[in-house]
């Protein structure tokens, strides 16, 4: 059979695909995860995605921005994969998900800094899984010899100082807000942003009954609306600057979103400086490739963009 | 220089033109009247000798001629004899060995034209040959010396393809000591065979045969391969072309690649490998097979991600340059060679067989890279759908090709390539696998090719001769069912396949056009380029200095291509291997005083010309260039402002010659204008044939039917001709000079209409295609000609010409023609 392209667009997923005899690569996007912030469109490097906004309908709320990948460009590197903070794409070789630019280390992986521990977990303390606003985490307790117990109440005291807590993070999906570790009465969560910034909304521009970045918002409590004021504020603790609310910001200027650094696994890429350089700034991924002292790197930024790395 | 001062010469000095009346032994003799003839030659204007001879072609004859030339200072020959197109070179080197301009020599053909087709009526055979030197005289009078030009000829040349063709043709060349550019579009040379697993009938594995040569190309010292870049533009002429090229970025320093491969090893990105009919993938940085030459990587800039990986992997050879530009190159060379190869057809088109639909269908060249032990699936042979190993290939032929909807014409290898495959599918799996051939004709007509056709029946391959008629697939397993009509039973059939393989169509090469438009090339109507002429000159381009080799003159095999590599070599070493190229000067020549083109936009020449030949710049008179210039006449007859003058068919000559065919009884003639290669040999064909027609015609010769121009035609009738007729070529290819028919058919298409709202009786003007095969057809025309000539009587035809000729005179008076 000759190549063939294949792109399909359900309510439920965008998938991508190249049939060839010997192999198939495929890019699924998770419609249900897909947040339209702009980590991808921001970090794809054959400029394949592009976000469409919704047009907002009076009196419902906003709709996040709609992500298209374009087939003509898009070469299944898996780049998007890497950085959704969501978890929303998927891309595959023959059904495995084995990235290639992992693998050659040319391009790294976000870290995801979630440390647990469990022997601090009081047994009937769920308030890490109620607190997360994405539903990632599941609390188990485990009997010594390892059976799960559905109902605590119905065990004895000893019985229960026995029990073991267990905590499942679906990690690969997670966006790293800290509200977990806040919300935990005791200190079990130590959760590290990958992302790292600052969010600033100006009242002065923010426009009165609008809540268009808030209704998108899928972090809980990152964004809230002032009684007073009747604008929305940014409580930074929990923001995890994906970006989506600036997406839909019908306001230029109105918020201000800056990544300064990405917690990222080492490597030396020029696929990464550039994808750096996007998703933060030219300044910020100089200063990268300076801790990194790789000199040829920075002469070759120097020369593309003509100036100086000080 | 020269030549313009042999012409002031020839004008100031008194004419002597000498006529010399042949005997043909009795070929001629036996019909007419030689004594009458040669009495009435020394009435005509400026004749100083007449002289008859038995046969003047013979060294007695010739040695009269030159003679005569010296005794009586002669200063135009006229032989009457048999046609030009056999002996005017003959005379032409008499009269220059008598130190006389070759072309102020002229025949009048009384064999072919009078005694030969007029036997029983030798009385009228004797006034038509009298019209027919006549004729000559009076264009004789009129002739100038003209001078044979020389060109400097650049013994390199460029060949444009690498494929085997390509590849044939530079070592060829390259061995005889030229230098030779060998242009490549693709990252490597090699071309489809390079694709190839085994060559029909040998099996030998094809990339064995032509990887050693693509290495002798490769390391020759006098080939350049300037692979992975594009054909621009070409200007200038035979033995001078300047060639543009850009050299696209690879975006790695050849010259520092040494072909490691550490490069590909540590690139993330793959993509479809296009050589592969992208079964396979290959790397962002890498080659496409790796036997590749020139062994270069390049990096697909469609795909990078630009992680610059490659950039550390190679380390301090610093090969790898991100930088890179599309380069310019200019190239001087005497010959082209052009070898652009072909193109498969891919079926998505025809719904019949499920291409690109089923995944189980796939062509004949993906089942190439599938059987091929160092293709994308080591050379197992497996189903797209589920890896499997198929038990039973069903392959189909012509797809495509014999098709009066898609592709006419046959595909020439497919046959013997599928008789290929399912050897080889029954070697490598015996007994294991059943294979079927649904076939209209199997077309083994070549050295081993019919016993190769006998191995693969001997080893139970099931032949179905018939054509089929559809393709469905049962969804669940993926296999397929073929619906055919078995002839041979004479009932429909369906057999059941695991896998189908679809012969498909060699089809042009993408950009055919494109190059046809840069050469100045034309394309037939299955769009491969066309040979100057399909017998004699199946390797000329139409445009001197301009060859073709292989696939893209028409689909073609391995040996077939080579020899026609090697054909095109010599063809294109008999220009490079001469310092000078000799220009026939009958070409065209425009008057920068008359042409229009100064003061408002014109160009109609520059777009008529078949060859490209005349350019006309804004503001700037029209310029020919002489080189390029074929001598066909077609700008001349087109020029508006008659500023174009055709050497040794000017304006003056013609309208002398026809004003003398006319000048007795007009009414009972038909004034015929034939061109050179087909119509006017059609008529020496009749006359070798004897065929016997009236003896009405007159007829006057031109290189192309587009030299024709309207004025002729209008003084003809002026004059009083009874019929007017023009022979060509044939349409739509047979004109020896590309399009001049066309331009012909155009300009009457337009005459013709008018002449006869003026009050011409329709059939006093006729356009006939005659080829030079067509010797009855002439005799034919002519008969019916005369017939309708006399049905419509002289008085009609007289009634008719008076009515004409003051709106004709008035016409001609305009452009000071008459």
């Amino acid at each position: 059979m000759p190549l063939q392209t294949l792109k399909r667009d359900t309510a439920e997923a965008l998938t991508l695909e190249w049939v060839l005899h010997i192999r198939n690569y495929k890019l699924a996007l998770d419609k249900n995860l897909c947040v339209g912030c702009q980590i991808c469109t921001l970090a794809c490097p054959k400029e394949a995605i592009k976000l469409e906004k919704q047009p907002k309908i009076p009196g419902e709320k906003a709709k996040h921005a709609k992500v298209d990948i374009d087939l003509e460009k898009c070469n299944f590197c898996g780049i998007c994969d890497i950085l959704c903070p969501y978890g929303a794409i998927k891309v595959t070789v023959n059904g495995k998900h084995i990235l290639s630019v992992v693998e050659k280390e040319s391009f790294p992986q976000l870290i995801r800094d979630i440390q647990v521990d469990t022997s601090k977990c009081p047994v009937d303390c769920v308030e890490c899984k109620e607190a997360c606003p994405l539903d990632l985490i599941k609390v188990t307790r485990l009997t010594t010899d390892g059976k799960v117990v559905e109902n605590v109440d119905s065990l004895t005291e000893k019985e229960r100082a026995k029990l073991q807590v267990k905590i499942n993070i679906e990690k690969e999906r997670c966006p790293c807000c800290r509200i977990c570790e806040f919300k935990c009465p005791e200190g079990v969560m130590h959760v590290r942003k990958f992302f790292h910034g600052k969010i600033v909304i100006y009242p002065e521009k923010c426009p009165e009954g609008c809540t268009d970045c808030l209704d998108i918002c899928p972090i809980t409590g990152a964004l809230y609306l002032s009684d007073k004021s009747k604008k929305v504020h940014v409580n930074e603790m929990f923001c995890t600057y994906c970006g989506a609310c600036k997406v839909v910001c019908p306001v230029d200027e109105a918020l201000e979103l800056k990544r300064t650094k990405i917690s990222h696994t080492s490597v030396s890429s020029g696929a990464w400086n550039k994808a750096l350089e996007r998703l933060a700034s030219p300044i910020e991924m100089t200063k990268e490739l300076k801790a990194k002292g790789s000199q040829k790197a920075m002469e070759s930024v120097e020369k593309r963009l003509g100036w100086k790395v000080s | 220089m020269a030549q313009k001062e042999n012409e002031k010469q020839s004008e100031t000095e008194e004419l002597r033109i000498g006529v010399f009346i042949c005997h043909c032994g009795l070929n001629i003799a036996s019909v007419l009247d030689i004594k009458e003839l040669v009495e009435f030659s020394k009435t005509l204007p400026d004749v100083a000798y007449v002289k008859d001879n038995r046969y003047t072609c013979a060294d007695p004859g010739q040695e009269e001629i030159r003679n005569a030339i010296k005794e009586y200072k002669l200063n135009r020959v006229i032989v009457a004899a048999c046609s030009p197109r056999l002996h005017e070179p003959t005379f032409r080197r008499t009269v220059s060995e008598a130190d006389l301009n070759p072309f102020l020599f002229e025949m009048a053909n009384i064999r072919e034209f009078s005694s030969w087709c007029h036997p029983n009526t030798p009385k009228e055979a004797t006034e038509k040959a009298k019209d027919l030197i006549k004729m000559a005289v009076a264009k004789a009078r009129l002739l100038r010396p003209l001078e044979t030009m020389e060109v400097p000829v650049t013994n390199k040349a460029l060949v444009i393809g690498g494929g085997i063709a390509g590849m044939n043709t530079a070592l060829d060349l390259a061995e005889m000591g030229f230098k030779v550019y060998l242009l490549e579009k693709d990252e490597s040379i090699g071309g489809h065979m390079a694709q190839l697993d085994k060559t029909f009938p040998t099996l030998d594995c094809s990339l064995c045969i032509e990887g050693p040569k693509m290495v002798d190309v490769g390391r020759h010292p006098n080939i350049e391969i300037i692979a992975y870049a594009d054909l621009l533009s070409v200007s200038g002429y035979i033995g001078n072309f300047k060639v543009k090229i850009r050299k696209n970025p690879r975006y790695v320093i050849a010259e520092n690649c040494t072909g490691c491969s550490e490069c590909k090893e540590v690139c993330p990105i793959e993509y479809p490998n296009e050589w592969d009919m992208s079964l396979g993938v290959r790397q962002a940085i890498s080659i496409p097979f790796d036997q590749a030459v020139p062994l270069v990587y390049t990096i697909n800039m469609d795909y990078c991600i630009e992680c610059y990986k490659c950039v550390d992997a190679c380390g301090a050879r610093q090969a790898i340059n991100f930088d890179q530009q599309p380069e310019e190159i200019e190239l001087e060379v005497g010959a082209i060679i052009v070898a652009t190869g072909y193109d498969i057809y891919l079926p998505y088109d025809n719904p019949l067989y499920g291409y690109g639909k089923y995944a189980n269908v796939i062509t004949s060249l993906e089942f190439e890279r599938l059987i091929l032990a160092a293709g994308p699936t080591g050379g197992k042979v497996v189903r797209t759908s589920d890896g499997q190993k198929p038990h039973s290939v069903a392959f189909i032929q012509c797809v495509g090709s014999r098709d009066i909807n898609k592709y006419q014409y046959c595909s020439n290898f497919c046959c013997m390539y599928t008789l290929k495959h399912v050897i080889q599918l029954k070697e490598k799996y015996k007994e294991d696998i059943e294979v079927y051939v649904f076939y209209m004709d199997i077309r083994s007509n070549f050295k081993g090719y019919e016993e190769f056709y006998q191995r693969a029946r001997e080893l139970g391959v099931n032949f179905v001769h018939g054509r089929v008629s559809r393709v469905f697939e049962v969804p669940e397993t993926k296999n397929l069912i073929v619906h055919a009509e078995d002839m041979a039973l004479g009932q429909p059939i369906e057999v059941k396949a695991e896998m189908i393989v679809l012969a498909t169509a060699a089809i042009p090469k993408k950009g055919t056009e494109e190059t046809a438009h840069i050469l100045n090339l034309t394309c037939g109507a299955d769009g491969f380029f066309m040979e100057s002429h399909p017998k004699l000159k199946p390797i000329d381009a139409p445009t001197d200095g301009i060859f073709l080799a292989g696939a893209c003159q028409g689909p073609k095999d391995i040996p077939y291509c080579v020899s026609q590599g090697s054909g095109a070599a010599s063809r294109a070493a008999t220009v490079l291997s001469k310092p000078t190229w000799k220009i026939e000067p009958i070409i065209a020549m425009v008057d920068p005083d008359k042409c229009r083109n100064v003061k408002t936009k014109c160009g109609i020449c520059a777009q008529k010309c078949p060859y490209g030949a005349v350019k006309a710049e804004e503001g700037k008179p029209a310029n020919v260039i002489t080189a390029m210039c074929h001598g066909c006449g077609t700008c001349v007859a087109e020029c508006p402002a008659d500023a174009i003058t055709q050497m040794h068919f000017t304006d003056a000559q013609i309208f002398a010659q026809i004003r003398a065919a006319l000048e007795t009884n007009p009414e009972d003639k038909i004034l015929a204008f034939l061109c050179n290669w087909c119509a006017y040999a059609g008529a020496d064909l009749a006359g070798t044939s004897r065929f016997e027609y009236p003896p009405t015609i007159r007829p006057i010769r031109v290189m192309c039917s587009g030299r024709v121009d309207r004025d002729f035609i209008l003084e003809a009738f002026r004059l009083g001709a009874g019929m007017v007729m023009v022979g060509a070529c044939h349409l739509p290819y047979d004109c020896h000079y590309i399009s001049g028919n066309w331009k012909m058919k155009a300009r009457m298409d337009a005459l013709a209409p008018m002449l006869q709202k003026l009050g011409l009786s329709p059939e006093r003007f006729r356009v006939e295609y005659i080829s030079a095969a067509e010797g009855v057809k002439f005799a034919e025309v002519i008969s019916e000609m005369t017939e309708q000539m006399l049905a419509l009587g002289k008085d009609k035809i007289k009634a008719e010409n008076e009515k004409l000729r003051p709106i004709l005179e008035n016409m001609l008076k305009r452009k000071k023609i008459v």
